[in-house]
């Protein structure tokens, strides 16, 4: 494996940072149509507030500039893997619930699902770069189902916005990541040193 | 107000007399107003203003004790002018001064301080006599004020003109629901609101406005310039909570409230861009280069990249020609019509989120155009001919052939063939 500060990893990064920032712009696209199409199937009003719920990865960050670039890279793969899960739970509760009835909710949940867990690869890669390899995949197993179906279609809705919300904070992430020079939080290369 | 050069003068020597010396009427209290110097005069400041209440009228703002006077004509108009500032000063004496906020339409009673109601009274406004007719009994009534009736109205008791009440009338609306507006030019630091009435009231407005981000209350710093604006710095990025802003107008008349509500990317508008500038493009009649700034309010145009818009037209026609840039600042126009005088602008948005910025301001160019030739003897017509083929104008001086410079059927010939030139370059502008 390369350095993290060899000229052919810095290109390997800075390529691997600007496929993930299209990634990104496409996954939240994506997303975004998802979720109007959630909310229409599913019998919800865009406008309602939905709480926190637990195991749903807030991308809502404090002091988000200070952030080093590994905490970035971290952050958003514990981010990407928990979403991947609860994905991959919706989509099961949207064929229990909807059946055959909506199968092109159910094709654009999958290819959500499967544009996560491209990007959680991605991700792996990168921190692959790095002195440190990505965190071990550790399944705690999935996240708690809740109970009723309301309940449900409600988490659903917030692990969406969530997500859409991630989509960008990822693509600003890996522009900084892309940055050359200190501040990304990653060794430079000394091509790229000053 | 009038009175004989008899009641001016005083009785007792001068130095008895409290006299009063004040700034210029209207001079607002203690900001502006000078206590004139009359010391030179033999007389001097004896103790501070206890008439502090008028600080607003812009009256009274020391007291000066008199010397004696050894020259009897300076002690004549020293004596005049003593026995007008007593009368002022017995005028605006120890009366309270009000200000009475009313609204435009209403009816309204002012009583005399505490004279009855059948006391003989005399009411100014401005210093103008009012008409009795507006009086009932010592009140004065202004039935449906507007708001010309805005003023200083005061009353005094009808024998000794003793100064019993004044007020200043305000006659204005309250409030109706404001007008507010949040905006984030320079995300990802924070946002702006910024809000105004839809109509005046004509007396001073409150504003307040809070900022409820969750269950926290933030802090909306108000800016020095305008003052109708204040501004959030972010605490948190990619929230999906909304901002929830409220902002309430008070005065003296009543109460008005509205709120917005948003989330963190709705409101990202980033200013227009900068410095637009577009070049002919030397020897390409058909292109203009366009370039332009990030707007300087933006401030991580790196991490935070920005897209453009760009719309271009001929001033002739109505019709925008568009295009999409999703980097770099900068364009080449390369369908541009040959010749004509084009506008241009260009507007931003962030490349993920929020939306577009107002149109920059415009800008003008008109492409390339070849260097107009002379056409002054035969030759040189013959020259351009052969020279036109491979040109996309013909020189604006080219002439139109004058029968009675032809000569002999060569120049006939001439002639036509310059004709169809000009024909056909006519036809490749229309």
């Amino acid at each position: 494996m390369a350095g993290a500060d060899s000229p052919s990893a810095a290109l390997r990064r800075r390529d691997l940072c600007a496929r993930g920032i299209r990634l990104a712009g496409k996954m939240r696209s994506d997303v975004v149509d998802l979720l109007d199409a959630y909310v229409e199937r599913q019998g919800l009003d865009a406008s309602v507030s939905v709480a926190a719920v637990e195991g749903v990865p807030l991308a809502a960050v404090e002091r988000w500039d200070e952030q080093t670039g590994t905490q970035r890279l971290l952050e958003n793969l514990a981010a990407y893997r928990a979403f991947r899960g609860l994905l991959a739970q919706m989509l099961e509760e949207q064929q229990e619930q909807l059946g055959e009835a909506d199968t092109a909710l159910g094709q654009a949940l999958a290819a959500v699902l499967l544009q996560v867990s491209a990007f959680a690869y991605h991700l792996e890669e990168l921190l692959q770069l790095e002195s440190r390899g990505p965190p071990s995949d550790e399944e705690d197993g999935p996240p708690p189902r809740p109970q009723g179906i309301f309940e449900q279609k409600l988490r659903g809705l917030g692990v969406l916005r969530e997500l859409a919300q991630w989509a960008v904070r990822s693509a600003r992430d890996l522009r900084q990541l892309a940055k050359p020079g200190p501040g990304t939080g990653l060794a430079p290369s000394p091509a790229e040193s000053p | 107000m009038c009175w004989s050069l008899k009641e001016l003068i005083a009785p007792e020597p001068v130095q008895k007399q409290p006299v009063v010396a004040w700034g210029s009427a209207g001079s607002g209290g203690k900001e502006g107003a000078k206590i004139p110097d009359l010391s030179s005069e033999g007389w001097s400041s004896s103790q501070k203003n206890p008439l502090d209440v008028y600080e607003n009228l812009g009256t009274p703002q020391g007291l000066w004790t008199g010397g004696e006077m050894a020259n009897p004509v300076p002690s004549a108009c020293c004596v005049v002018l003593a026995a007008v500032v007593v009368v002022y000063a017995q005028r605006h004496s120890q009366q309270d001064s009000h200000t009475q906020y009313e609204r435009v339409g209403a009816d309204v009673t002012m009583k005399c301080g505490s004279m009855d109601w059948d006391a003989a009274v005399t009411w100014t406004v401005n210093g103008t006599d009012i008409d009795e007719s507006h009086l009932n009994g010592s009140y004065l009534i202004l039935k449906n004020v507007d708001l010309s009736q805005s003023g200083q109205y005061a009353c005094y008791e009808g024998s000794s003109w003793h100064l019993k009440y004044q007020t200043a009338l305000k006659v204005g609306t309250p409030p109706r629901e404001p007008v507010l507006m949040c905006r984030s030019n320079n995300y990802p630091k924070g946002f702006y609101c910024s809000w105004h009435l839809p109509t005046p009231t004509y007396i001073p407005n409150i504003f307040n406005i809070s900022v409820i981000h969750g269950t926290k209350e933030m802090v909306c710093e108000k800016d020095a310039v305008p003052k109708n604006r204040c501004h959030i710095r972010y605490l948190q990025l990619f929230s999906t909570v909304k901002y929830k802003v409220t902002l309430t107008v008070t005065n003296a008349l009543g109460k008005n409230y509205t709120t917005v509500t948003f989330d963190e990317f709705a409101i990202v508008k980033p200013d227009p861009p900068e410095s637009v500038v577009a070049k002919p493009v030397p020897n390409n009649p058909r292109r203009l280069e366009v370039s332009w700034q990030n707007p300087s309010s933006w401030p991580d145009p790196e991490s935070f990249p920005l897209k453009f818009f760009l719309r271009y037209r001929p001033l002739i026609l109505d019709q925008w020609q568009h295009v999409e840039l999703s980097d770099g600042t900068s364009h080449t126009i390369t369908d541009a019509y040959a010749g004509k005088e084009y506008i241009i602008q260009v507007a931003a948005k962030d490349n993920d989120i929020g939306t577009w910025s107002d149109w920059s301001v415009a800008v003008h160019a008109t492409p390339w155009t070849e260097e107009p030739k002379h056409l002054t003897t035969e030759a040189q017509i013959t020259e351009t001919t052969s020279a036109s083929t491979s040109s996309f104008m013909a020189p604006p001086t080219t002439k139109i052939c004058d029968k009675g410079a032809v000569v002999g059927s060569g120049a006939v010939a001439v002639c036509w063939t310059a004709g169809l030139v000009v024909a056909a370059y006519s036809v490749l502008f229309i």
